[in-house]
């Protein structure tokens, strides 16, 4: 049961990488490789402030997540917007670009050393019928579904979300009814920069609250797991895919560990790929694929 | 009075140029150059390379120039097929371990271990593909992600095969207990194996498996349209992908004689070799050579700004596939060789089109379909119905094209008219209905199975690979002719190299009878609309299809150019025999050029007949102006 | 002295990459008028839509709204001047339902003035009941005709001053068509400003005050609808003579009897 528990929680900050990518595809038909990079690299603006300078996790937190939503912007007004009619694979490029921009700039000016940032909230936790939940997985967990909900609830019921809604439909009937076509793009983007912050802070403490170039790769590949097992194109799929692979990943971890496969749960999320695409390519709730080229 | 001029009907002669064969083609010159090699580098090391050159400088070149061999297979995949591979260091991994265990736990010789690597580099790249390239071209980047890492964190560190961070030796065995320590001699083989690689990729570009790998690049429903199968294909472009990086990581490893999970296969590697595919020139294999030996060599002189050039990729890619996405060395050419001032584009000017080619039946590999009796229509198409959501675009339509008979298909705008077209063709499937060529139903085909029955058929928008050039289009289209397998493409055996020289007299032929010799060698996006699509049709006809299909052919052609393209399209059932079944807006073209002609509105068939009933048929105009209110 | 067309088109040139498609098209469409253009496909009149739009850009010309240049203006703002659209093939967001399709269509509305979006939004249900019994299901689900209903909807909530309609009948059965073009009639006779691009030239030509005829993008006639002959109509479209003849016997100054439709103020 702990580790059902465990894997909710891991899950759910896979769904919020998840999210991420489904939100940038669902509106652009792009995958979003840099997803879970953006966040790691933000974080090191949370150790600077925090560790270094001994401010509160928050203000850190802020920080990060404002850098974050920083760089999606940038990378949309000068990278996304030049490609509007670009092939989408030529725009997924880009993005293992950002990837790769990001990634090598961390191992340019951290690499070597292994940074720590301090936990948001105190060690410990309740024990609820045998299973010990720490204040860090409660924080995730009312973070993710606050996030979950609130992003569920502003893209139905706002002018703009439906109007995001409506861009990712059809781009040019959206133009056509006076939506504003860079203000969407942007908002996808800063979102998707926002997500990966926020994924990347919960996860932090739930390993200790290290830092180091690439240390969250297996964020990314987890959500991208999720997004591929929830249908690319949809955020609710995203939700529970999230939750699924991160159950199924700790249950991998605690049972089917051994030397003969170490670190199964990561290849334990390939054969899921595999076996996703082989039988049911478009995912839990995506729509099949074809409506736009 | 000549046939010609009586008939109106200009037959292509043959090409007047002198065949002077040359002794050097270049296969030829390549086996010299190798013959050279294989002479005289190790005359070079012995005597004059250990006095050049230290041995940790040799070792930077044996590193290269293994991530050489690596560039080109990404390259081909990348850079010809355009599918994204975001792991391929576990590619290079997953050979190097192959490598190592062959020559250090089982005593091979390193020959059988990098035999061994490719084996098992392409195995792994076809489990990996087979799920993936079913579908669009991202999954396959989704896959080899989470591959790289799988392998890095975890299939590595298996006991099976090393055991935690312990690795595996990689020895220089070369016979029994003889290995080799020297690095320059290993430099001798490192070059040689990259030369082997170097001309199996030209052989790949010079074979139909490169042209068709392009094709899928640019356009993967002109690509079937042509023949190709696509997944089988990009499975195939993976595979060999697979089998040139495992050997790259042999290399490596057996220079650096030891390999484990993250040394020095990590998913640095796996971006570095995108950025160089897609930053030094995507498809060019001499510009992806040199970046990645410039890449790989450049650290080892200058030490401290290693870790600035990761950084300066990543922005390089950013900006290349932003500015202009096909790598410096395009741009290069590009500033080198101004591409031609597209002329008379407004289709002013072209209204001249020339003679369609009139050449012999090609040799078919495949079994022509057993004819049905004589007055069996070619194409029956019976009580179609194709539905997309909720609407149907195509509703029980039933309609026959007669042998040698030219058949137009009109309606208004949205009448499902192309769809009707792309159930037909195959790249759309229907929901019910029977279709059949010459008695076989097809519905169940794919739409490259089709076309190589016989079904050829042109696009709204010019179904012609643009970037590739005239000539190379005249070879892609042929590529359902071809008598040689994969492996002789690959080989370049004789029965490739011959196919391959007349697949390239049979385009001249056409090209001369086009008259377009000065453009042969131009990309197809530099012709004129109306040239684009005589080259269109002439492509399709090369083949010698039994059904030419033609959606739209005067589309974005000048009035007068449409004149001469009904005197075409007559040309095609009279003097050439093909049958035609034709899409047009342009109805008083089909009126005049058809024998019978079938009216489609929302779906429906609402009309059949000769042209004159048809001009006269009350449903028919109502259909496109409108019923009386 | 004639009051100002409500939009203007002045020497408007345009194409893709190099190839021109429009060389210099003149037009005006009067205020509360409907005007029609007509042409072979290819002869540039989706291509003049778009151009209008905003989505295509313009290389010369000038296009004036209600006496303010839009010329250069993104389509965003040129809905936010009054401008609305039914584009070709419907384009609704099949994802989204008929109500959230409809509050997409009045954005600009809404900026403008967001109390009047309820009173709108009745109007619309008013005058396409389909719509209101089916207003919470997926715009995928509806049928063509219904769908091109939701279209007009979209492009009327906002309250445009004119409404740039793209081959609203295209791939429509015919008796939906009648039901299409019974509604736009309605729809003039509240005193809309429309510009029409159709195929279906009887269709259009009920619903046209003027034409204008497109061949290879210039305007070869331009006129009263009323004043269409059948040479003309032969020559510029091509049609031959018998279908001419045929076209022109509808015309001619016939009062056209239009179906009683339901008054409603502004």
């Amino acid at each position: 049961m702990q580790v059902i528990v465990v894997g909710l929680i891991a899950g759910s900050i896979y769904a919020l990488i998840a999210l991420g990518i489904a939100l940038v595809y669902k509106a652009t038909r792009v995958l979003n490789f840099a997803q879970a990079e953006i966040g790691t690299g933000t974080l090191y603006f949370t150790w600077w402030l925090c560790t270094r300078h001994g401010l509160p996790w928050f203000v850190g937190a802020l920080a990060s997540i404002a850098a974050a939503i920083a760089i999606g912007l940038l990378f949309e007004v000068f990278v996304i917007r030049k490609m509007m009619t670009a092939p989408r694979v030529t725009v997924t490029v880009a993005t293992i670009g950002l990837f790769s921009f990001v990634l090598a700039l961390e191992l340019a000016f951290f690499a070597g050393t292994i940074y720590s940032v301090p936990p948001p909230l105190h060690p410990g936790g309740v024990r609820i019928g045998g299973v010990f939940v720490s204040w860090s997985q409660w924080l995730a967990l009312g973070v993710v579904c606050a996030v979950a909900l609130g992003l569920a609830a502003f893209l139905r019921y706002t002018d703009f979300g439906l109007a995001v809604q409506a861009s990712a439909d059809d781009p040019v009937a959206a133009q056509l009814m006076g939506t504003p076509r860079a203000k969407i793009s942007a908002f996808t983007w800063g979102t998707a920069g926002a997500l990966s912050a926020l994924a990347v802070l919960l996860i932090d403490p739930t390993i200790g609250g290290v830092l180091s170039p690439g240390a969250f790769s297996g964020l990314f590949i987890g959500g991208l797991t999720a997004a591929l097992v929830g249908g690319l194109n949809s955020l609710p799929g995203a939700f529970v895919g999230g939750l699924a692979v991160g159950v199924i990943e700790a249950e991998v971890k605690a049972h089917l560990d051994f030397n003969a496969i170490p670190s199964s749960n990561v290849t334990a999320m390939l054969v899921i790929v595999l076996a996703v695409l082989l039988l049911r390519p478009q995912g839990l709730f995506g729509a099949t694929a074809g409506r736009r080229a | 009075m000549t046939v010609a001029e009586e008939t109106g009907v200009v037959v292509a002669p043959r090409a007047e140029r002198p065949r002077r064969t040359r002794f050097w083609t270049e296969r030829r010159s390549n086996v010299a150059i190798a013959v050279l090699l294989f002479v005289a580098l190790p005359l070079l090391t012995e005597h004059a390379m250990p006095k050049l050159l230290e041995q940790h400088h040799y070792f930077n070149l044996d590193v290269g120039v293994a991530m050489a061999v690596a560039a080109i297979s990404l390259n081909l995949l990348l850079g010809y097929t355009g599918q994204i591979s975001l792991g391929h260091a576990g590619l290079l991994a997953a050979g190097a371990f192959a490598s190592g265990i062959m020559t250090s736990r089982w005593h091979a010789s390193m020959v059988f271990g990098l035999l061994f690597a490719m084996v098992v580099g392409a195995a792994v790249a076809f489990v990996l593909g087979l799920p993936a390239l079913r579908l669009s071209g991202l999954y396959l980047g989704i896959v080899t992600v989470i591959f790289g890492l799988a392998m890095q964190s975890s299939l590595l560190r298996s006991s099976f095969l090393s055991g935690g961070s312990a690795g595996v030796p990689m020895f220089r065995r070369v016979w029994g207990s003889t290995m080799t320590t020297d690095n320059a001699v290993f430099l001798v083989v490192s070059l040689l194996l990259l030369l082997g690689v170097w001309l199996v990729d030209v052989n790949v570009v010079g074979t139909r498996l490169g042209r068709a790998f392009r094709a899928i690049r640019e356009n993967e429903a002109v690509a079937q349209a042509f023949g190709i199968p696509v997944t089988r294909y990009k499975l195939l472009a993976f595979t060999i992908s697979g089998a040139m990086a495992g050997l790259a990581g042999a290399m490596y490893g057996h220079t650096i004689g030891y390999v484990n999970n993250e040394k020095p296969f990590d998913s640095t590697m796996s971006l570095m070799l995108v950025i160089i595919v897609m930053v030094a020139g995507a498809g060019r294999r001499l510009a992806v050579v040199f970046a990645a030996l410039l890449f790989w060599l450049f650290p080892s002189f200058i030490e401290s700004l290693h870790q600035w050039s990761y950084v300066v990729g990543g922005f390089l890619l950013m900006a290349t596939v932003r500015t202009h996405p096909d790598g410096i060395a395009d741009l290069l050419h590009h500033r080198r060789k101004p591409p031609p001032a597209p002329d008379a584009a407004d289709s002013d000017g072209d209204d001249e089109l020339p003679a369609l080619p009139q050449l012999p039946a090609p040799a078919r590999p495949i079994e022509p379909l057993l004819s049905a009796a004589a007055d069996a229509p070619l194409l029956e198409v019976s009580d179609v119905t194709v539905s997309f959501g909720g609407l149907n675009a195509v509703d029980h339509v039933s309609l026959a094209v007669p042998t040698g008979s030219v058949v137009g298909l009109i309606g208004p705008n949205g009448a499902g008219k192309s769809t009707l077209f792309n159930a037909i063709s195959g790249l759309v499937p229907i929901g019910q209905g029977r279709i059949s060529l010459r008695g076989k139903e097809i519905q169940g085909l794919r739409c490259d199975q089709r076309a190589s029955l016989g079904i050829a058929r042109s696009f709204q928008h010019v179904g012609l690979a643009r970037d590739l050039s005239v000539r190379e289009n005249f070879l892609l289209a042929q590529h359902q002719l071809a008598p040689y397998s994969d492996v002789e493409a690959l080989l370049m055996l004789p029965r490739a190299a011959r196919a391959e020289a007349e697949f390239r007299a049979r385009a001249d032929e056409a090209i001369a009878a086009l008259g377009f010799e000065a453009m042969a060698d131009m990309p197809v996006r530099n012709l004129s609309g109306g040239q684009q699509r005589i080259v269109e049709i002439a492509c399709l006809l090369v083949t010698a299809p039994e059904l030419v299909l033609l959606d739209e052919p005067s589309a974005g052609m000048a009035p007068a150019a449409a004149e001469n393209l009904a005197t075409r399209l007559r040309d095609l059932r009279d003097a050439l025999g093909r049958t035609v079944l034709l899409i047009e807006h342009n109805v008083p073209l089909v009126l005049d050029t058809c024998d019978y002609v079938y009216v489609l509105d929302a779906g429906k068939l609402i009309a059949e007949g000769a042209p004159a009933e048809i001009a006269a048929n009350r449903a028919v105009i109502d259909a496109y102006f409108g019923a009386a209110v | 002295m004639t009051t100002p067309a409500l939009l203007s088109v002045t020497g408007l040139r345009a194409g893709f990459g190099a190839q021109t498609i429009l060389h210099g098209v003149d037009l005006d469409v009067p205020e509360g008028k409907v005007v029609g253009i007509f042409g072979l496909n290819g002869a540039g009149k989706s291509v003049l839509l778009k151009v209008l739009a905003g989505v295509v850009p313009t290389w010369s010309g000038s296009v004036w709204l209600d006496g303010a240049d839009i010329t250069g203006l993104s389509p965003e703002k040129r809905v936010q001047r009054g401008m609305a659209h039914v584009p070709q093939g419907r384009q609704v967001f099949g994802s989204m339902s008929v109500e959230q399709n409809l509050r997409v269509g009045a954005w600009a509305l809404r900026r403008r003035d967001k109390s009047r979006y309820d009173e709108r939004l009745a109007q619309v249900y008013d005058t396409f009941p389909r719509l209101a019994e089916r207003r919470r299901q997926p715009a995928v689900t509806l049928s063509g005709g219904e769908q091109a209903m939701l279209a007009v909807g979209r492009a009327l909530i906002s309250d445009p001053k004119i409404v740039l309609i793209d081959e609203p009948s295209a791939g429509l059965a015919p008796a939906v068509v009648e039901d299409l073009l019974s509604v736009l009639l309605a729809v003039r006779s509240f005193g809309l400003t429309m510009l029409l691009v159709e195929q279906n030239i009887r269709f259009g030509l009920r619903l046209s005050d003027s034409a204008c005829l497109l061949q290879r993008g210039r305007v070869v006639y331009s006129g009263e609808t009323s004043s269409l002959d059948q040479e003309k109509l032969g020559t510029y479209l091509g049609v031959g003579r018998l279908l001419a003849d045929d076209l022109s016997k509808g015309l001619g100054g016939k009062p056209v009897a239009k179906k009683r439709a339901r008054a409603r103020a502004g």
